[in-house]
């Protein structure tokens, strides 16, 4: 298992680089244009030559990307362009706060996608399977954007529940949270819930279950004993997978609702080549993704034996 | 009785003790402008805002147009008594806040309006008053112009606001290192050299600025100007302190001394710019206690909907597509500008292939102005004439109406050595809302059947103002200024800053000269109308469309109104409950 971790942790360290890479040579490659955007569209040749030269911008790029990955071990990320701070000064904040919204999101769409999943797996063609299927199929289809707009509508608009908005400007306020989580959630949970579901309706049909059942056992011992632990090794990959999407994917929502995350921050830094932001916030998602890939793989590993001892 | 025995009486009549106690004699040329006025050669709009630029007093200007020709247009004192207090809370994307002569965002002045002032102010309804400055005096000919100002200012610091502080932002604009657009605005104080590198270089004229004394200044124009009032309340002409940039570093967000009523107690680029009031005001009180901003995003929905969730009081500016959705939001009101706002197809006629006049005569020939304005703005603006001067600039000219003639721009395609048909392509940034791309898009519809296919470049609003003013052909949205020299000399004179069509005509350089250095109101624009005719005719700048523009409030917010050109000024704004 120790010589199993320390592969994966290695390929992971060697993926970190090449993307690490690819970043810098999109985002670095050109020394020009960094002095261009960072000295802005007005300054003359002479600037940005004397401005290349100041910051080492002449030197080999193999060696400008080494450089880079020492500073950003190190710590520093660089100077925004259009915040006019170090990086480190925006991007942990808003890092944490995504944080907290990908957090919260993520704690509510796993209980209600198991929940759902579960009471739909339980008796493969019911009623209650075919109304929880039919629902997390219908609000995995919707798509951010247009969830966020239509809930608004009812919330805000139309009853006058919550608040519209979630830059949290007076100060943390779990109200404003409400909305780009129901978001979320809506749209994030009906791909766990159906595996779930598939899962489940598998180990119900197993011939354990059904000697369960003869034996006399409540039913609802048999699902949370026999059927539940069996039933979530294979969502338990997917839900790894959600934690990279909720880093990466919330921007949409994050820009719907004003919320001062992550992904705003990488949407704005986009639009505005804002290259420092670009690459920190890169190397985050990258590192998120290749981080949760890991350790999903480890606990698969280790919920299935099966996997573990070939 | 003859306009001439009118005009001689008059000119006895006018000069009341009590007008000359007020300043009616501040300049030569205003007996003349009281008998325009008098014999109705000039509306009195246009006579308040020509009296008040020549250094009359608001008070004289309104007592002396009522004694002239009657009615009751001197401004009443609001009926309600302003409450103290309160904090206003707006949506507004918060930028950073560096360098006021570099500000090329209205969203940065409005943070600094609370911190920084202006010598001037144009107030809501277009007319131009005393601010830091008290009053001034030009000389006949326009060359020199005198402020005084005023001596009961201090800077937050402590010092004194005296005349070097205007000096030193004055000749810092002037400086071409600072590169501010009032390089172009100020022109009258500009001369144009041989830089190092053999290219032209703009400056500013030696002794353009001459300090007099504490409290007064001069500045010596090598050409005439009407507008310096006007001019130095343009957004990126807010005085600074006199150590700015020099004593240390240009960056308000973290030397925000100012002689305004605010302190900037919390900053964020992106997030919030809270302002707190600080002092006792020199222009009397400030009912508002905080004016905090916050930053939404780019999504105008989120704006609306902490609007109506009451996250926020105001709005800075409402998409039109929002109108309706505001309109039944029963506790926030809707305010409408007339404005001078539009965006302007404006090509680079230095580029190929709109080097080729006819090419773009052709193009401009094309366009169907009202059916751009009704379709993609609903109507709610008047349409435009190519040449970027709006009726409600004191100083427009009507030219014959613009009709769309396919037949003729099928000609002039012809002669341009396109006669099989041309492919162009236009960059648009959605810079001001999405209605931008309806009209590229119901634009290219409209050159279709002359054998001109458009193709949209649709980038992202902060690309676009990357590429605003090298694009071949670009869509650029200009703001309201309230006078059309102003906009011409800003964008079309040649070599200033913001010449984003690279325009480079000494004909028309001269025309505007003469009409900025025209005292005559109707034969200014007699002189305006050449300039417009030149700008129309080398089609420059297809101009679908003027836009009203909208703003929404909370209505507890009371004594406010919208500026044509959405700058905040909340002098008199206060909240109810």
């Amino acid at each position: 298992m120790s010589q199993l971790i320390l592969r994966r942790v290695g390929m992971m360290i060697l993926i970190m680089l090449v993307v690490a890479l690819l970043l810098f040579l999109m985002n670095e490659g050109d020394p020009r244009l960094i002095a261009r955007s960072v000295l802005g569209p007005y300054a003359q040749d002479q600037q940005l030559d004397a401005w290349i030269a100041q910051h080492g911008y002449d030197r080999p790029i193999m060696v400008r990307y080494f450089d880079w990955i020492g500073r950003v071990l190190s710590g520093d990320l660089g100077d925004s362009i259009i915040y006019k701070r170090p990086v480190n000064e925006i991007f942990w904040d808003r890092l944490g706060n995504t944080g907290i919204l990908a957090g919260v999101t993520f704690v509510v769409m796993v209980v209600v996608a198991l929940t759902l999943g579960v009471l739909a797996g339980m008796k493969e063609g019911s009623a209650q399977d075919r109304v929880i299927s039919v629902f997390s199929i219908t609000t995995t289809s919707i798509p951010e954007y247009a969830s966020a707009v239509l809930l608004a509508w009812i919330f805000v608009f139309g009853l006058g529940w919550l608040p519209g908005t979630s830059a949290m400007t007076g100060g943390f306020n779990v109200v404003e949270l409400i909305l780009p989580v129901m978001v979320l959630t809506l749209y994030g949970f009906g791909y766990v819930a159906r595996m779930t579901r598939a899962s489940m309706a598998e180990v119900m049909t197993n011939h354990y279950i059904r000697t369960a059942m003869l034996k006399g056992l409540p039913y609802r011992h048999i699902i949370m004993k026999h059927a539940l632990r069996n039933a979530l090794i294979a969502p338990f990959t997917v839900i790894m997978l959600q934690i990279n999407w909720l880093l990466s994917g919330v921007v949409v929502t994050e820009f719907a609702f004003g919320y001062k995350g992550f992904g705003a921050l990488l949407l704005e830094a986009a639009l505005r080549r804002d290259i420092f932001v670009i690459e920190a916030c890169g190397l985050a998602a990258v590192f998120v993704a290749v981080f949760t890939q890991t350790i999903g793989d480890l606990g698969y590993t280790y919920l299935n034996p099966r996997i573990r001892f070939k | 009785m003859s306009d001439k025995k009118i005009l001689s009486r008059d000119k006895r009549r006018y000069l009341l003790p009590s007008e000359r106690a007020l300043g009616a004699e501040t300049h030569s040329y205003l007996p003349e402008l009281c008998d325009q006025l008098r014999v109705r050669k000039i509306t009195r709009r246009d006579f308040l805002r020509q009296a008040a630029l020549l250094g009359m007093t608001v008070g004289a200007a309104y007592a002396t147009a009522d004694k002239l020709i009657g009615g009751a247009f001197t401004p009443t004192v609001a009926a309600a008594t302003p409450k103290p207090g309160g904090t206003l809370r707006v949506s507004m994307r918060i930028q950073e806040v560096t360098d006021p002569a570099i500000f090329d965002w209205t969203e940065k002045s409005n943070v600094a309006r609370f911190l920084v002032e202006h010598l001037t102010r144009t107030k809501a309804d277009n007319t131009t008053v005393p601010y830091l400055a008290k009053s001034w005096e030009a000389s006949d000919d326009l060359k020199s112009w005198v402020f005084h100002l005023r001596d009961d200012v201090t800077w937050s610091n402590g010092d004194k606001f005296t005349a070097a502080d205007v000096a030193h932002t004055v000749n810092r604009w002037l400086d071409p290192k600072t590169g501010s657009s009032n390089l172009g605005l100020f022109a009258a104080m500009v001369e144009t050299v041989k830089g190092a590198d053999g290219k032209p270089l703009k400056r500013g004229i030696a002794n353009a600025v001459e300090v007099i004394d504490d409290h007064t200044i001069k500045f010596n124009l090598r050409q005439a100007a009407l507008a310096m009032p006007e001019n130095f309340y343009n957004y990126p002409a807010a005085i600074v302190h006199r150590g700015f940039g020099k004593d240390y570093e240009a960056d308000l967000s973290k030397n925000p001394i100012g002689t305004g009523p605010m302190k900037l107690e919390a900053f964020a680029v992106g997030e919030r710019a809270i302002l707190k009031k600080a002092r006792d005001w020199w222009a009397g009180p400030f009912h508002l206690d905080e004016i905090h901003y916050f930053d939404h995003g780019e999504d105008t929905n989120a704006w609306i909907a902490a609007l109506a969730s009451q996250q926020v009081d105001m709005v800075f500016r409402l998409p039109n597509n929002a109108i309706e959705t505001v309109k039944r939001l029963p506790f926030v009101e809707l305010h409408e500008a007339t404005t001078a706002q539009t965006a302007v197809m404006r090509f680079r006629v230095t580029e190929k292939p709109f080097d080729n006049v006819k090419l773009r005569q052709a193009i401009a020939a094309c366009m169907d102005h009202k059916e751009l304005l009704d379709k993609a703005f609903k109507g709610l603006g008047q349409i435009a004439e190519n040449h970027h001067v709006c009726p409600i600039h004191p100083d427009y000219a009507a030219l014959p109406p613009l009709k769309r003639d396919v037949e003729k721009a099928k000609k002039l395609l012809a002669e341009a050595g396109y006669k099989d048909g041309i492919t162009v392509e236009i960059a648009n940034g959605d810079t001001e809302g999405p209605w931008m791309t309806d009209v590229c898009a119901i634009f290219k519809n409209q050159l279709a059947p002359a054998g001109i296919n458009l193709k949209i470049n649709k980038m992202p609003a902060n690309q676009y103002w990357e590429v605003w003013d090298k694009a071949p052909w670009g869509y650029t949205a200009w703001t309201h200024r309230p006078l059309g020299t102003m906009v011409l000399g800003l964008g079309y004179r040649s070599g200033v800053p913001w010449n984003e069509t690279a325009y480079n005509n000494p004909e028309f350089d001269a025309a505007l000269d003469d009409a900025e250095a025209t005292l005559d109101v109707n034969e200014r624009k007699k002189k305006m109308a050449v300039c417009e005719k030149i700008l129309q005719d080398d089609a420059i700048i297809p101009q679908p469309f003027w836009r009203s523009v909208f703003k929404a409030a909370n209505k507890r917010v009371k004594g406010h109104q919208t500026h044509p050109t959405l700058y905040h000024q909340f002098h008199n704004v206060w909240l109810e409950g």
